[in-house]
């Protein structure tokens, strides 16, 4: 899946193209003559040839008759019916709406960007490609300007204008929405599982464009613009749609290119922040992007366009889909895709994402973002540089592709992100800071408000390196989770993560051992780890990458932390996404305001969706479809466990580690004072001690057997008359008050009385017991009991550590602060004799 | 013992000895011999369109060895006490290598080739004619007392790898030579049935029917060479089928002889409803259960009026319109076949030397009036080639009422000529193979049969398939990759495939040309299309059979042999 030489991937180079447009004339290039080259099967066709052939279409005509069947109505209305959907959805791509916007977009493009830069050698591989197969293109999607763009590309280069998958709420922009349609956008609605005839005059519209190869399809595998520019999960909707001719051989093979359209800076992005943290985005709407001219005296930075190789679905496929499922039924009946092509399907979906991430060009300003998000609040600037640059070579390791000019110096570098990126940081009296300042006077809230907006943005830019690093970061992540550095553990807490975070980074599915792989000899070569044959551990030297790497994805584990501790606490069991956000939201508002979190990354909508729907396929929260939109059922006892994998991974596996003991709840229980009924059964308790003892000996000494015992000579019966007297009585007191509650293992008392002693020998006096640094005396708080040692199991005698019992005793004022720790006194009493600090 | 068959036809190569293409000393291409009407031709535009097709240059020549050397036949294995009872038969027989070598193979390429420029590691001990049933019966006991394999060899012209010896196979192999079973037993007027001996090859079956006035009508491609228990034995079609029937349909009865024993049925009817057909058990079988000795036939009689007719279509998709509309009204005539444009500039090629002025003049005005008055690209139209069968008058009205189908579909009258040279190509394009493996140019033909709504995609992404696996597989110039629509029935159509490709540059051709045709197999078959139309399985398509029928299908058919041949006398190994 991941190519081992990523660092000597060979990648194009790029051609700005606004370089000649500031050149030449814009309606010269508008008005240019346009004879695009096109699909070598094709035979031409206007669109309106295009929607009858739907309608008319067997496909679309079986949906017809059997939904007139069922709801005993005409054939003529549901016809009439799916015209209207096909007019609402149909482009009308025109020549002339093409040359208008090649001549506003070259204005507007030179006004906001300082250069738009495209790999020549993928524009001259996708002009082969269309011209052999039918072609979809699939870019990456962070601002509205993608799909523009690429339509002005194209246009640039003479290839075939795509016609493009839009949303319907575009149509709410009256004269741009039937702009964007002559442009070539075609409109679907967000939602229409349940509308069989809206999907099959869908599907076939599409189907028929690609078919005839009438023009590329264009659409975003990840439905939506991505709010944190972190790469979405893919949907798989229009994917399979487009897959489908290839499966029924209605085409010979159908050319899927990524697109990996980075901005230096995004257009949306503070828009997108308000939106994550709750304040809804403006509705598409005409005089929206009039008001949006407002930021056409900005600068945007520059933005690259990466064409992809074309990939043949057809090899993608080959080996993998069984064909008969499509022999043996008329192929214009529907249906459903098997699970076999709905798991490949789903497989080329992440494979293209994979290859937009591959692509993606990294500013240094997002190197910068990265490394100031973890030195919060102020950085000094010098560092930030020196971080930068570090980081810049280990991104590189990772196979990230930055582009930084060979000449340009890293101060430089930071400081041109910083200026572009104003709006976010700043430089201060040496120190980088955020600018979350805007409303010093503000509430608490407010505050807070302001801060996670700014901490938002900044991780928009840092998240543009997740994806290339979320592999060795996960595994150093793991290994600082794991209880130990065997292969199988660090490997088990990497498999968790990467399953809790399934919906937050791009994993192809069902390699988590290869990822694992893929992250360890990343980490290998930059000298962050040394593996063995059982290990894995940190080298000295790559400590400080180990740690930065899991700080870096710390604000996702504690997010996620936050959100699973209120979905297994706080929220009712069952809810909507409605009601689930906006409460989750609240929650870690007020731990923000309290200050119990730093966490401002998991206000973020999109964090909250994504953990929410990890649980869902942990299988820790129910998803049921409801008349009214989707219900959530949680299995809070299943999202605690979850939670408990991040706090203690140690439990799951006990008897491996070597260095640590197994950790255990401690139930207190406050001691029952002796009744006097007690008293009676003295003598009995007596009887019984005598054995109690005997088997307190065979403990107490090694290999003491019982035959031993009951040859007694003079000598130890004489020693046992001794132990008779004061020695015996205290242990026969030990046994009594521990018989009530045999499997204590601590006993607090802080202050009055004192402990449980074993035996009468070695007991502290009180010179024994030394001052607090303080100076107050010490007292005794608690004891530890042998017990413990049943419990941990280390009670192979001889072998074992071994103690009677361990007394604490602790300062008598309490002195310190609440937080730090302090040196206290501890007396270790054996069953013999010793005494050890 | 007579083979005159033999004697006839050439011992590496397609057909009659003294009938082959051959390039002049003018360097024009001619078809010598007076067998066909192409005979003694010149074709002055073909020398072009090889160069121009594969790249083929005539300077560089690779020419098949003479004649077979007898050193590298491998050795008879003798079983003597067979040779003795076979003896006390008086049936003849043969241990001569060439017999051998002659029936060692079909006519794959790679048997071909091997028969130009190597030997087979396998191949017949012995070849037996019988020449009655009753001589079969004695055989197929002698092998089973014996424990000795049987293959039957009837005309010789599997492509399916079905005549070749196991390798592995350590019996002595008995090559059962059916042509000395050739008589028409009777003829019964009354039913319209005739009883034919297995052994009898198509032509003279035809001949000696039109004597009394009657015909077959099952015409295959292979008609001259092939037998009547052949097409049994693979489930062949005619390419008349429209009016007779393919040969599940004209058989009325069969004679089989098993190492069970004889298999037929009691009485000769037109159907019967007594389990499942045993003689869809026989049909197809190819050689694994046992030898067809005689077979009931219906004949038909010779028809009154034959007429010829062509179509030109301005693209592919409309002629395969055409051709669904005509099967849907059925009232396709007796051939409709459509070639595609690719076929039908090779067909052009193959226009002999025109004699008079006058009709050369007639072929420019109308080629004139294709292209340019009607506005079809001469790079894209394509053909069917018709022929009407029956009385005349019915012939004509027939004629004119697919006309009328055929200018729905914007198609053109292109005359009698073009049909009849289209059929008359069938019959010599087997030899062309062999002047193009003179040339480095290796080729093939497959077939398979397809739903209509198929038959599109399925003749567009197998001849894409082809290309692209031979730019992958090295090969230097562009195949030659052509198909054509050859039958039309109600819920489909048969397809047949050209393939061809230069293959100088490239060190094991025959491996490289096998692995391309197994991907155009796998295309065929990912399309929706059968693994066979009329070739059968024999050991080249063994492997999909699985595929074709599940497991159950092949465990049915399995457990018949089993049945049928426990030892496995009639080891050919094909089909299972």
């Amino acid at each position: 899946m991941y190519s081992k030489e990523l660092t000597s991937k060979k990648r194009d180079e790029f051609e700005d193209i606004l370089e000649e447009r500031r050149l030449s004339s814009d309606l010269r290039y508008a008005m240019k003559c346009y004879t695009p080259v096109i699909y070598k099967g094709l035979s031409p066709c206007k669109p309106n040839a295009i929607k009858s052939a739907v309608l008319q279409s067997e496909q679309v005509q079986y949906v017809i008759k059997q939904l007139a069947k069922e709801m005993g109505e005409s054939p003529d209305i549901i016809q009439e019916e799916a015209t209207e959907i096909l007019d609402e959805m149909g482009h009308r791509m025109q020549l002339g709406a093409v040359r208008f916007f090649a001549f506003t977009l070259s204005k507007i493009f030179k006004q906001l960007f300082q250069r738009v830069c495209v790999n020549e050698e993928g524009m001259q591989r996708l002009q082969h490609a269309i011209q052999e197969h039918p072609v979809v293109l699939l870019p990456s999607h962070r601002s509205y300007v993608d799909f523009l763009m690429l339509s002005y590309l194209l246009y640039t280069y003479d290839l075939a204008l795509p016609v493009i998958a839009a949303g319907i709420d575009f149509l709410g922009m009256k004269i741009v929405g039937e702009l964007l349609r002559r442009a070539g956008a075609f409109f679907m609605r967000r939602s229409f599982g349940g509308n069989r005839l809206y999907w099959a005059v869908f599907a076939e519209y599409v189907k028929t464009m690609l078919r005839s190869g009438y023009a590329p399809i264009e659409f975003f595998l990840e439905g939506t613009r991505s709010r944190t520019a972190k790469t979405l999960t893919p949907k798989f909707g229009l994917l399979s749609i487009v897959m489908e001719p290839f499966f029924k051989r209605e085409v010979f093979d159908t050319y899927l290119v990524p697109i990996s359209i980075s901005y230096e800076r995004i257009l949306e992005e503070s828009l997108y922040a308000y939106e994550l943290l709750g304040v809804p985005k403006p509705k598409e709407s005409t005089s929206g992007l009039l008001k949006a001219r407002r930021i056409l005296s900005d600068n945007f930075g520059t933005i690259h366009i990466y064409v992809g190789q074309p990939v043949s679905l057809r090899t993608l496929a080959s080996g993998r889909i069984n064909r008969c499922p499509y022999n043996l039924v008329p192929r214009h009946l529907p249906q459903k895709p098997s699970e076999d092509i709905q798991e490949f399907v789903s497989d080329v979906a992440y494979k293209m994402e994979l290859l937009q991430i591959e692509n993606m060009v990294l500013s240094p300003w997002v190197l910068v973002a990265a490394v100031l998000l973890q030195n919060l609040p102020a950085m000094e600037f010098e560092l930030l540089i020196e971080k930068t640059l570090w980081l810049k070579g280990l991104t590189q390791t990772f196979g990230g592709f930055i582009e930084w000019p060979d000449n340009l110096c890293a101060k430089k570098a930071v400081l041109s992100g910083l200026t572009l990126h104003s709006n976010i940081a700043s430089l201060v009296d040496g120190h980088v800071v955020l600018n979350d300042k805007g409303m010093e006077d503000g509430a608490v809230g407010e505050l807070v408000f302001r801060h996670a907006l700014a901490v938002l943005m900044c991780a928009t830019y840092r998240n543009q390196l997740l994806n290339v690093f979320v592999r060795p970061a996960l595994v150093a992540v793991a290994l600082q989770m794991a209880p130990s550095f065997r292969k199988e553990e660090v490997y088990s807490c990497f498999s968790f993560l990467r399953d809790v975070f399934s919906d937050e980074f791009i994993f192809f599915p069902g390699i988590s051992l290869k990822d694992f792989e893929e992250g360890c000899f990343l980490l290998t070569k930059c000298d962050a780890i040394q593996t063995s044959q059982q290990e894995i551990y940190p080298t000295d030297k790559g400590s400080g990458t180990v740690s930065f790497l899991s700080a870096m994805f710390r604000p996702f584990v504690e997010g996620y932390q936050l959100i699973f501790r209120y979905l297994s606490k706080e929220m009712k069991e069952a809810f909507t996404e409605k009601q689930f956000i906006p409460a989750v939201r609240n929650f870690v508002f007020q731990l923000l305001e309290k200050g119990s979190t730093q966490c401002y990354e998991a206000l973020s909508s999109d964090m909250q969706k994504n953990a929410l729907s990890a649980l869902v396929q942990l299988g820790a929260v129910k998803k049921k479809k409801m008349p009214n939109g989707l219900i959530y059922n949680v299995n809070q006892e299943a999202v605690s466990k979850i939670l408990d994998m991040f706090d203690d991974s140690a439990d799951a596996i006990p008897e491996h580690n070597e260095f640590l003991f197994p950790e255990y709840e401690i139930l207190i229980e406050p001691e029952e004072p002796e009744s006097p009924a007690d008293n009676n059964e003295d003598e009995q308790g007596a009887e019984d001690t005598s054995k109690d003892a005997k088997e307190q000996e065979k403990l107490g000494a090694a290999g003491v057997a019982d035959e031993t015992f009951q040859s007694l000579d003079e000598e130890t019966l004489e020693a046992m008359a001794k132990h008779e007297t004061e020695e015996e009585k205290i242990f026969q007191m030990f046994k009594k008050q521990v018989a009530a509650e045999p499997e204590q293992i601590i006993r607090y008392c802080r202050g009055e009385g004192g402990p449980l002693w074993v035996s009468g020998e070695n007991r502290p006096e009180e010179k024994d017991i030394p001052n607090c640094v303080c100076g107050a005396k010490r007292k005794f708080e608690f004891q530890i009991m042998p017990q413990l040692l049943n419990h941990l199991q280390v009670d192979s005698l001889g072998e074992s550590i071994d103690w009677g019992t361990l007394v604490v005793y602790t300062c008598a004022n309490s002195c310190g602060g609440a937080n730090e720790y302090l040196e206290e006194f501890i007396w270790k009493q054996d069953y013999s004799m010793g005494c050890t600090i | 013992v007579s083979h005159c068959a033999q004697v006839a036809r050439k011992w590496n190569g397609w057909g009659y000895n003294d009938s082959k293409f051959i390039f002049n000393k003018k360097g024009q291409a001619e078809f010598t011999g007076k067998r066909y009407r192409l005979g003694g031709m010149v074709l002055p535009t073909f020398k072009e369109w090889i160069e121009k097709t594969f790249g083929a240059s005539l300077e560089h020549k690779t020419t098949s060895r003479a004649s077979l050397n007898v050193n590298d036949v491998p050795p008879s294995i003798v079983n003597e006490e067979f040779l003795q009872d076979l003896r006390a038969t008086k049936i003849s027989y043969s241990q001569d290598a060439e017999d051998r070598v002659f029936r060692a193979h079909g006519h794959c390429l790679h048997e071909i080739f091997v028969l130009r420029e190597g030997m087979f590691k396998r191949i017949p001990d012995i070849v037996v004619w019988p020449v009655c049933h009753e001589d079969v019966v004695k055989i197929v006991e002698l092998a089973c007392k014996h424990n000795l394999c049987i293959i039957p060899f009837g005309g010789g012209t599997s492509v399916s790898s079905a005549l070749e010896c196991p390798e592995e196979e350590k019996r002595m192999i008995i090559s059962l030579d059916t042509s000395q079973m050739n008589r028409i037993l009777w003829i019964d007027e009354k039913n319209l049935t005739a009883c034919v001996e297995a052994g009898i090859v198509g032509q003279d079956l035809e001949k000696q029917l039109a004597e009394s006035g009657f015909c077959t009508g099952h015409e295959p491609d292979s008609m001259e060479f092939s037998s009547l228990g052949g097409w049994v034995a693979t489930r062949a079609s005619g390419m008349k089928k429209n009016i007779y029937g393919n040969i599940e349909d004209l058989v009325i009865h069969i004679k089989m002889v098993t190492p069970r024993g004889i298999v037929e049925k009691n009485c000769q009817v037109p159907r019967m409803s007594t389990g499942p057909d045993i003689h869809h058990f026989i049909m197809g079988s190819e050689g694994t259960l046992g030898v067809v000795t005689e077979v009931t036939i219906k004949i038909r009689p010779v028809p009154e009026y034959q007429k010829y007719g062509s179509v030109v279509f301005p693209n592919f998709e409309r002629g395969v319109a055409c051709l669904r509309e005509v099967a849907k009204q059925r009232c396709a005539p007796a051939s409709i076949r459509l070639v595609d444009n690719a076929q039908f500039q090779f067909g052009h090629a193959l226009k002999p030397q025109v004699a008079s002025i006058f009709t050369s003049f007639l072929d420019g005005l109308k080629k004139f009036y294709i292209t340019k008055f009607k506005g079809f690209d001469p790079n894209i139209l394509c053909v069917a080639t018709l022929l009407f069968e029956g009385d005349r008058e019915k012939v004509l009205q027939h004629e004119k009422q697919v006309y009328d189908i055929a200018t729905k579909f914007g198609g053109l009258a292109a005359g009698e000529d073009n049909g009849q040279r289209g059929y008359m190509l069938t019959f010599v394009i087997a030899y062309l193979r062999d002047l193009g493996l003179d040339y480095y140019v290796i080729g093939e033909s497959f077939e398979t049969s397809v739903p209509w709504d198929r038959v599109l995609d399925l003749c567009r992404n197998v001849k894409e398939r082809i290309v692209r696996e031979c730019k992958e597989k090295g090969v230097q110039f562009a195949p030659l990759s052509t198909c054509r629509v050859t039958q039309t029935y109600d819920a489909g159509a048969c397809v047949y495939f050209y393939f061809a490709f230069n293959y100088r540059g490239i060190s094991d051709p025959i491996h490289v040309y096998e692995q391309i045709e197994r991907a155009a197999r796998e295309e065929i078959l990912a399309n929706g299309g059968s693994l066979s139309h009329h070739h059968g399985v024999g050991k080249l398509r063994k492997r999909w059979m699985k595929e074709s029928i599940s497991d159950v299908g092949l465990g049915m058919l399995r457990s018949v042999k089993e049945y049928v041949d426990p030892n496995n006398i009639f080891g050919n190994k094909n089909l299972l």
